[in-house]
């Protein structure tokens, strides 16, 4: 996996990957063209192409985030969040347990209501034209169900259509991402049959299937398998490198050390610090600076008796 | 470890009354049905004390033999939520026969321990006839309160092994509610029998037989003291007391399976292609349409909603079967009784998704695609239905012509009920059984507030047909027009009520979808 990172067979990548319209990326097949499975002279050639381009002209925010505010009751969940995140970026949020990640990201893909603040993506109001600022959204909620007496098939047929995809896509690019994710096997058994870390990756695809401009994936990692999360990393990755933009809550610091290029520390519902890897870490590494953030270490102390062991 | 089994439990009791406020009331409930049910059963065997010893034999015989069979049938069929599963204590490494004791006496802190105790004691005053039946009743007392709670951990037990994967899950709710029909039936047979005549020499002979069985002897043993049958008391003790012991064996021996028992695997179906998703072309109120009947075939909820269909017609005759009312007349109700509720079976669906909403929340599905795309099962399904069934009925009632009436006020009744249920389903989402839960678990939450959307859907459905159903009236008594003015009533009247339904209902999803989803969390 190491040896050759980009040009690794991921045969979804492609296809996924969005390729802005007037760009000379869009020449190559969009969808589910069945790209070879070895490593081509081909995909590198045309990642070459498709990261640069975005990147040259002037960055565009496509997600703005201005005051969020939740309250539960008389716990305030969000304390007013802005964030801006651009075209093109890998953006991390962490946070500890019960720190507003989940609940933020609910207010920006419409499924809470926010009491105050402003949610655009690509320009568009979320929460005054939800069905133009959906469109452009791809979501993997956390802990939310499935419809999962469908199979996997039926699941991305569903999420497919309902998204507005001609039936040939929708087939084209479950056969796609299915491989991509390895879940081919999986794709005629009920969901509610799956394991945890399955389900993740059929909500993963589904979220995906559609070809957002942004992807807002809450713990998309949870519970996957090494292997499988070294195949999503890969995939988000070449979208990003196409114009896509990512923005993933979770708690692993390594991990999002290692594939955002940007990333927010969330604590009691609020942002303490936001903007690139480099200048959040400030020369350490992500996790130390958000321990550091998030209220430093309680420092353990007797607790002598567990190495005491008793029979 | 009795002791911090017995605290466990109280602290769980405790706790349950610090969850949200409807739960509570639910809870409240629950112990006042309890503790009412212990009171009048309480006060009948004080009663019975006055009875002669043969009538009050067979009472607490039958009874008896019928509690203790509750205590059986119960958890299998419903399912119970058990907080003191065995398999919950296998990673502390306790001895299985300290465990499997801890448990059983941590059940005696629970409504069903203190109901039975309450019985057990009443029935000592039953039996204070002579020295021999109030011993026997005394020695009785701990008898019956340890065979209902060991075989109702037994029962538990059994079921957590046997309903451990989601396919018998689902196919156990299907057999209880299969038992629950015959039950009906047996219901109305019994009805039936004509009591007063030979009805005393029935239950005599059901008592004879109750009380030789497990179930029935440990009730029985006081009332042969009471009637001088000594030998017979003495044996039915003993019946009573090797069937608690085999309990107490058998469910050490299950606790010890449990704890070393890891949950079942369920054997995945294969499926193959997209089903139903073939039907239509695709678009997003199509799918919805066909994701909502693949549901109604694979979901056990929605199974247990079907088959709800063919029984209630009968059901809601059994008054006036009792009063005897002419076969011909009864003919007449099937059919709108069947539409009023295929109607309202999808009164409450968006919450039958629970969470799984969010996927039409964030896909930006419009309000009435949704809307549109759930009322189509229940059409497939209840047109062709209210059609067969029309043409049984209107022939049973001796008048084929009443045939158009009876079509129209089936099908406007549906109709206009598909329409009421699109609005509420969006407008008012209650809590419902979570998907996976059995059919029949009661749902989180019931209160007033779904008491009330469903006796308003039924009424407000019946009030928006009432054009219909005085023509389908009239039609019964006046030849030709009315029949046919009914049917055309009842279509025109029903497909506008269901036209409307989906546009406002369509329009408040739109308007209040985060709040559906909200309340599906709560859920």
């Amino acid at each position: 996996m190491d040896a050759a990172p980009d040009s690794a067979s991921v045969p979804g990548a492609t296809g996924l990957g969005r390729s802005t319209a007037s760009k000379p990326a869009s020449t190559r097949t969009r969808v589910g063209a069945p790209t070879p499975r070895k490593p081509s002279a081909k995909t590198p050639a045309s990642r070459t192409v498709a990261p640069k381009t975005p990147r040259a002209k002037p960055a565009e925010t496509v997600l703005d985030i201005k005051g969020l505010v939740k309250r539960f009751g008389d716990t305030i969940a969000v304390a007013g969040v802005d964030l801006k995140v651009e075209t093109g970026s890998f953006y991390g949020i962490v946070g500890p347990n019960g720190a507003g990640k989940t609940t933020t990201l609910s207010m920006v893909t419409g499924l809470l209501r926010p009491d105050a603040g402003t949610v655009s993506v690509h320009g568009v109001d979320v929460w005054s034209d939800p069905v133009a600022a959906k469109r452009n959204m791809g979501v993997l909620p956390d802990r939310l169900r499935l419809f999962d007496r469908l199979t996997g098939a039926q699941l991305l047929f569903y999420s497919g259509t309902l998204r507005g995809l001609s039936e040939e896509t929708v087939r084209l690019r479950t056969a796609d991402l299915a491989s991509a994710f390895g879940f081919e096997d999986a794709l005629n058994r009920l969901v509610t049959d799956y394991s945890a870390g399955m389900s993740k990756k059929i909500a993963l695809a589904a979220a995906m299937i559609h070809s957002p401009r942004l992807l807002i994936l809450d713990e998309p990692f949870e519970s996957v398998d090494p292997v499988s999360a070294a195949n999503v990393t890969q995939i988000l990755r070449s979208y990003v490198e196409s114009g896509g933009t990512v923005v993933v809550s979770s708690h692993s610091m390594d991990l999002i050390q290692r594939i955002c290029d940007h990333v927010a520390v969330v604590v009691h519902g609020a942002i303490l610090d936001s903007g690139t890897m480099a200048s959040v870490r400030n020369g350490r590494t992500l996790e130390e600076r958000f321990v550091e953030l998030a209220g430093g270490r309680t420092s353990v102390e007797g607790m002598s008796w567990l190495s005491s062991f008793s029979d | 470890m009795v002791e911090q089994l017995l605290r466990l439990k109280l602290r769980l009791l405790g706790n349950a009354f610090r969850r949200s406020r409807w739960r509570v009331v639910g809870l409240v409930l629950g112990l006042t049905a309890g503790l009412g049910m212990s009171i009048v059963v309480v006060t009948g065997l004080i009663g019975l004390r006055f009875a002669p010893v043969e009538a009050a034999a067979r009472g607490v015989e039958v009874f008896g033999a019928v509690l203790v069979l509750g205590f059986v049938i119960v958890p299998l069929v419903f399912g119970v939520d058990d907080v003191l599963d065995p398999r919950n204590f296998s990673l502390y490494g306790i001895p299985t026969s300290k465990l499997s004791s801890a448990l059983l006496v941590s059940a005696l802190l629970g409504i069903p321990a203190v109901a039975m105790t309450l019985i057990s004691l009443a029935q000592v005053v039953t039996w204070s006839r002579n020295p021999l039946s109030v011993v026997l009743a005394i020695a009785a007392m701990p008898v019956i309160v340890a065979t209902c709670l060991l075989c109702s951990r037994v029962s538990i037990t059994v079921a957590a092994f046997l309903l451990s994967s989601r396919r018998s899950r689902d196919s156990a709710g299907l057999l209880g509610f299969i038992a629950l029909a015959a039950f009906a039936a047996v219901f109305v047979l019994v009805y039936r029998t004509d009591w007063l005549a030979n009805g005393g020499a029935v239950l005599a002979r059901i008592a004879d037989v109750a009380s030789w069985t497990p179930f029935g002897a440990v009730w029985a043993a006081p009332a042969d003291a009471a009637s001088g049958d000594v030998a017979s008391a003495l044996l039915k003790e003993l019946i009573a007391l090797v069937f608690v012991g085999l309990l107490w064996l058998a469910w050490r021996q299950l606790v010890g399976l449990m704890l070393v028992t890891q949950p079942r695997l369920a054997g995945a179906r294969q499926y193959h292609g997209l089903g139903l998703f073939r039907v239509l072309p695709p678009s997003p109120s199509a799918v919805i349409a066909e994701r909502s009947f693949t549901y109604w075939i694979r979901d056990a909820r929605y199974h247990a909603s079907l088959l709800v269909i063919p029984v209630i017609p009968f059901l809601a005759m059994t008054p006036f079967l009792v009063i005897e009312v002419p076969t011909n007349i009864l003919a007449l109700f099937p059919v709108p009784i069947m539409a009023l509720f295929l109607g309202w079976s999808v009164h409450n669906d968006t919450a039958y998704d629970n969470t799984a909403i969010w996927l039409h929340i964030a896909s930006g599905v419009r309000g009435q695609d949704d809307r549109l795309g759930r009322v189509v099962p229940p059409l497939v399904v209840g047109v062709p239905i209210l059609v067969i069934a029309s043409i049984i009925c209107a022939p049973l009632y001796g008048n084929p012509g009443v045939l158009p009436a009876m079509l129209g006020v089936g099908l406007g009744l549906l109709l206009t009920g598909l329409g009421l249920s699109s609005i509420g389903s969006a407008a008012f989402p209650y809590p419902a059984v979570r998907p996976g839960d059995s059919p029949f678990a009661a749902p989180q939450a019931v209160g007033t507030a779904s008491a009330l959307i469903q006796g308003l859907s039924f009424t407000v459905t019946i009030i928006l047909m009432s054009p219909t159903l005085w023509f389908g009236v009239l039609a019964l008594f006046l030849p030709g027009f009315w029949a046919w003015g009914a049917l055309i009533a009842g279509l025109v009247l029903g497909v506008l009520f269901l036209w409307v339904g989906i546009r406002w209902g369509g329009r408040i999803f739109d308007r209040r979808a985060p709040e559906i989803l909200s309340s599906s969390v709560r859920n």
